[in-house]
């Protein structure tokens, strides 16, 4: 073999090699920490002890009542947000995706800019219209409906109108991909057949934009299922959610152990019911 | 000339666990238009990117010349390659694609300006030099390829179903202007193709692979048409009706006996080891070499009646389907006359008529 | 024309309207009361920017700025640099891309629990380096797919035509891929840089007490109960936000950041 074919063999093997940092840094940085969390939740070393050994003790704490509610809470919002944020947003969606035309770029723009603000800061922005001396309230004593302000701040419904708030852009996007595509014959063929603006709704739209729903669906429900920033400044801590719970157990109480078997435990419910929703999606409308 | 030939010796390929090549040995002769015709996943797709480097044989060489090129690197190979969907570079214009042959290797820049004009000249383009590609038509796009390929006039070029995606005039115009170009540059030009009228067109000499990477034959056109090597070759290339017979042979010359048909004179290869007395055989006889016709005619060796089932008007000639015995019988008539003496219509009873010399005597 | 009929013909334009205001009435008061004279929230004492005076002067937002920023580019040139090399140089691998997507899969605090019981196992000191390969980590789940599809949309035998002409692999890269991939490097880089920013969870948990980015400090700021001067930051990160996105209209890359199904 002369110089050259050994060089550009080198070179093919050298070309390998530069595709693996990647691989290499997702293994350590997401597999491996995984791992570690199940790996925690279920092994423990007694005194003396060099190899760990396994226990289900970790979990046996869980299976108290407190965390079946805290688990319940948060499935419930996740998927009471979802829902909603559906509601909500296919509509827009479909305005933004079919209806408006001149003023589609301009609209889309404004969708898109509270979501380039940190979600953070979406939350404070909430303070102003919810608190005691909020738009609200204020707006209800000017006009005389009520005579104390009332108590939004610090409670699950401002957590929850302030989940749809901040997810509400994640289900409109994927819908709104999945309905600017959306070949407009389908829809004429439908009316042409005899479907008035219902039946071609349900019977052909809705179905057609499944992709969307689902990818928007899955966008929103396991971020929030796991949210805490949003009940913690807006709901003011008040209620335990899964995401808090866990915070709590791994910065403040360093209970490493039963923190880890808690996210296992809350992750394993999470996908076993995302998959279960896919599934009756699918079911319904495929 | 012997410095561009193209020869592979006992290639054996697998590809994605499929074995493509099992025994591969082909030669093509140096600066001439060689076709290779197959039908689809035939492998000659294949068999050009192993020429072109873009893949490796299992085991076998491949030779330029006298050189061994087996294991060369793709860039190393003075071998160029014009691609099925042209792959020219979008984010560069015309000239940059044409001279990115010539870039790479940094050649001064107004050598390489000189270059360009003359590549472009030869495909007729010289007037689209600062286009950028998504402007260019089917045709031009094909044309910039071509330019961009040879500019560094490669030893070997090859194609890969070049005019697949032309339109039927623009096509056979490009056939000509191919065969121009590789007179005009003397490279060995491989074409591989599905299209059987472009590769009898554009090559000098051809091969033909069947769907099992196998070579069936290779010859000049002429050869491949009127001598077929297998039935397979004889129905690939061109129309022609198939007769399954027994020969047989004796000191009068040779027959061959088919069922419902009758016995015909023929002419059989003579030192074949597959033909003697009572051998099973198929004859092959193509449509233009039979006369038909409804009075009778002498003169010829052979002859059946049959019943007109089918006319095909097609301008310049007429194709009849033929029913005689148990078989539907192809011929091709040119249409000679304005007003033709005879007119042969639907369910007309007529005479087939063919020489023992116009048949070709295969094996299978 | 009667109800029914009404509401087909301005129910959608109503609905959308509605949830325009939905979306805005917060934010137009959090601007507002950036102006505010009074330094009590909620109650309006006229008009002044002098928060937004206090905000340039502050040190401890500049240094939380300053932090982010870092994060955020090391972040970025190191995820969309992985997963440029990975594209090209793995594309045989490509079957095996999805295992890059599972960081946006689950809840993010999994995730950052998950790395800090990593870092913790190994005890390595919490604070920038940790925060930059959390912040890779996320990036590289939303670069490898814009950079991949990006690289499936080319002429599949570009690379081809390229090395068969004569060039090398180096040159082959330099001249033909990385030009045509630039848009889609340009919409990740943007992408990740973006999401690092504003990041809290995994900061949150992975960069320890002393380094502190902004969506941290913001954090901070509210759990005390707010500030004018978070409105005035608030209303600066707006703005910024603004641009962001007009720069992505410009550069017509809306497709890459529209979520597909």
């Amino acid at each position: 073999m002369n110089n050259k074919s050994v060089r550009t063999q080198f070179a093919k093997q050298f070309s390998f090699f530069m595709a693996i940092p990647a691989f290499v840094w997702v293994f350590i940085c997401f597999y491996i920490p995984l791992l570690t969390i199940i790996a925690r939740s279920l092994l423990t070393r007694s005194p003396g002890e060099i190899i760990p050994h396994f226990t289900p003790d970790y979990y046996a704490q869980l299976f108290e009542l407190k965390y079946f509610h805290v688990i319940w809470r948060s499935l419930l919002l996740a998927f009471g947000t979802s829902v909603s944020c559906l509601l909500i947003g296919y509509p827009v969606a479909y305005f933004l995706a079919r209806k408006a035309r001149s003023a589609k770029n301009i609209l889309l723009f404004f969708l898109m800019l509270p979501f380039a603000v940190n979600l953070l800061v979406q939350a404070y922005a909430w303070f102003f219209v919810l608190g005691k001396s909020g738009l609200i309230n204020q707006a209800l004593m000017m006009l005389g409906l009520i005579s104390d302000p009332l108590n939004i701040l610090n409670t699950p419904v401002a957590v929850y109108i302030g989940m749809i708030y901040c997810y509400v852009p994640f289900m409109i996007m994927p819908l709104y991909a999945v309905l600017e595509k959306l070949d407009q014959r389908f829809v004429e063929a439908s009316f042409d057949l005899g479907a008035d603006w219902f039946k071609t709704m349900w019977r052909v739209v809705l179905p057609l934009s499944m992709p969307g729903i689902v990818t928007g669906f899955f966008l929103v429900f396991i971020p929030v299922f796991g949210e805490f920033v949003i009940p913690n400044l807006l709901g003011g801590n008040k209620q335990m959610f899964v995401g808090s719970l866990i915070s709590f157990y791994f910065l403040i109480t360093r209970n490493l152990a039963v923190g880890s078997a808690f996210t296992c435990l809350s992750g394993i419910i999470v996908l076993t019911a995302a998959v279960f929703t896919y599934w009756r999606l699918k079911k319904l409308w495929a | 000339m012997e410095t561009k030939s193209i020869k592979l010796e006992h290639v054996k390929k697998n590809y994605r666990d499929e074995e493509v090549f099992q025994d591969l040995n082909l030669f093509i002769p140096g600066g001439k238009f060689f076709a290779i015709l197959g039908p689809s996943g035939s492998g000659k797709t294949t068999l050009l990117r192993l020429i072109a480097g873009f893949e490796k044989p299992d085991t076998g060489r491949i030779y330029l010349g006298n050189q061994d090129i087996t294991d060369l690197s793709i860039f190393e190979r003075r071998v160029n390659t014009v691609f099925q969907n042209y792959a020219l570079f979008p984010h560069l214009n015309v000239f940059e694609n044409v001279a990115y042959a010539l870039t790479i290797r940094n050649v001064p820049k107004d050598e390489i300006a000189d270059r360009v004009a003359q590549a472009l000249k030869m495909v007729h383009l010289e007037k689209l030099m600062y286009r950028p590609i998504n402007q260019l038509s089917g045709g031009q796009q094909q044309r910039i390829a071509l330019a961009r390929a040879v500019i560094n006039r490669p030893d070997v070029l090859l194609l890969d179903e070049p005019l697949a995606a032309l339109d039927l005039k623009l096509r056979e115009r490009m056939l000509i202007e191919l065969i121009e170009l590789q007179d005009a540059l003397g490279s060995t030009f491989v074409y591989i193709t599905h299209d059987q009228s472009e590769a009898l067109t554009v090559s000098d000499s051809m091969a033909i692979m069947n769907s099992e990477g196998e070579i069936a034959q290779v010859g000049t056109p002429k050869s491949i048409y009127e001598f077929p090597a297998s039935s397979f070759v004889a129905k690939f290339v061109g129309t022609t009706n198939m007769f399954k017979g027994t020969l047989r042979v004796d000191e009068n010359g040779e027959r061959i006996v088919i069922d419902t048909l009758g016995d015909f004179a023929v002419v059989a290869p003579k030192d074949k080891s597959w033909v003697y007395d009572k051998a099973p055989a198929l004859m092959s006889l193509r449509p233009e070499k039979i006369e038909i016709s409804k009075q009778p005619i002498e003169g010829f060796a052979n002859h059946i009646a049959g019943t007109v089932k089918n006319i095909v008007y097609q301008g310049s000639s007429t194709r009849y389907l033929i029913e005689a015995g148990d078989y539907v019988i192809h011929v091709f008539e040119q249409n000679e006359e304005h007003f033709p003496t005879e007119v042969i219509d639907y369910d007309d009873t007529v005479n087939l008529y063919w020489q023992k010399e116009n048949v070709v005597i295969l094996e299978r | 024309m009667n109800v029914r009929s009404f509401f087909s013909a301005y129910g959608l334009r109503m609905w959308v309207s509605a949830f325009f205001l939905f979306l805005y009435i917060p934010i137009v008061v959090l601007v507002i009361f950036s102006f505010n004279e009074s330094p009590t929230l909620y109650q309006w004492g006229g008009f002044s920017t002098h928060w937004y005076a206090e905000l340039f002067q502050s040190a401890e937002v500049w240094q939380a700025l300053r932090n982010s920023l870092y994060v955020a580019s090391f972040a970025t040139f190191l995820s969309v640099t992985m997963s440029l090399l990975l594209v090209y140089f793995g594309s045989n691998l490509r079957r095996f891309f999805p295992l890059f997507y599972g960081s946006l899969v689950i809840p993010e605090v999994v995730l950052a629990v998950g790395l800090l019981g990593f870092f913790s196992l190994f005890t390595v000191m919490l604070g920038f380096s940790t925060l930059i390969v959390g912040h890779t980590l996320l990036g590289l789940g939303y670069a490898v797919p814009i950079v991949s599809s990006r690289y499936d949309e080319l002429e599949k035998h570009l690379t081809e035509a390229s090395l068969d002409l004569g060039a090398s692999y180096v040159q082959t890269f330099f001249r033909i891929i990385l030009p045509l991939l630039v848009p889609a490097l340009v919409a990740a880089a943007i992408l990740v840089f973006v999401i690092s920013l504003d990041d809290f969870m995994i900061a949150f948990f992975c960069a320890g007490g002393t380094t502190q980015t902004l969506p941290l400090y913001i954090f901070s700021v509210v759990r005390a109960g707010g500030s004018p001067m978070l409105n005035a930051l608030s209303t600066v990160l707006l703005c910024f936000g603004s641009m962001l996105i007009m720069l992505i209209a410009a550069l017509r890359m809306r497709k890459i950041f529209m979520f597909g199904s």
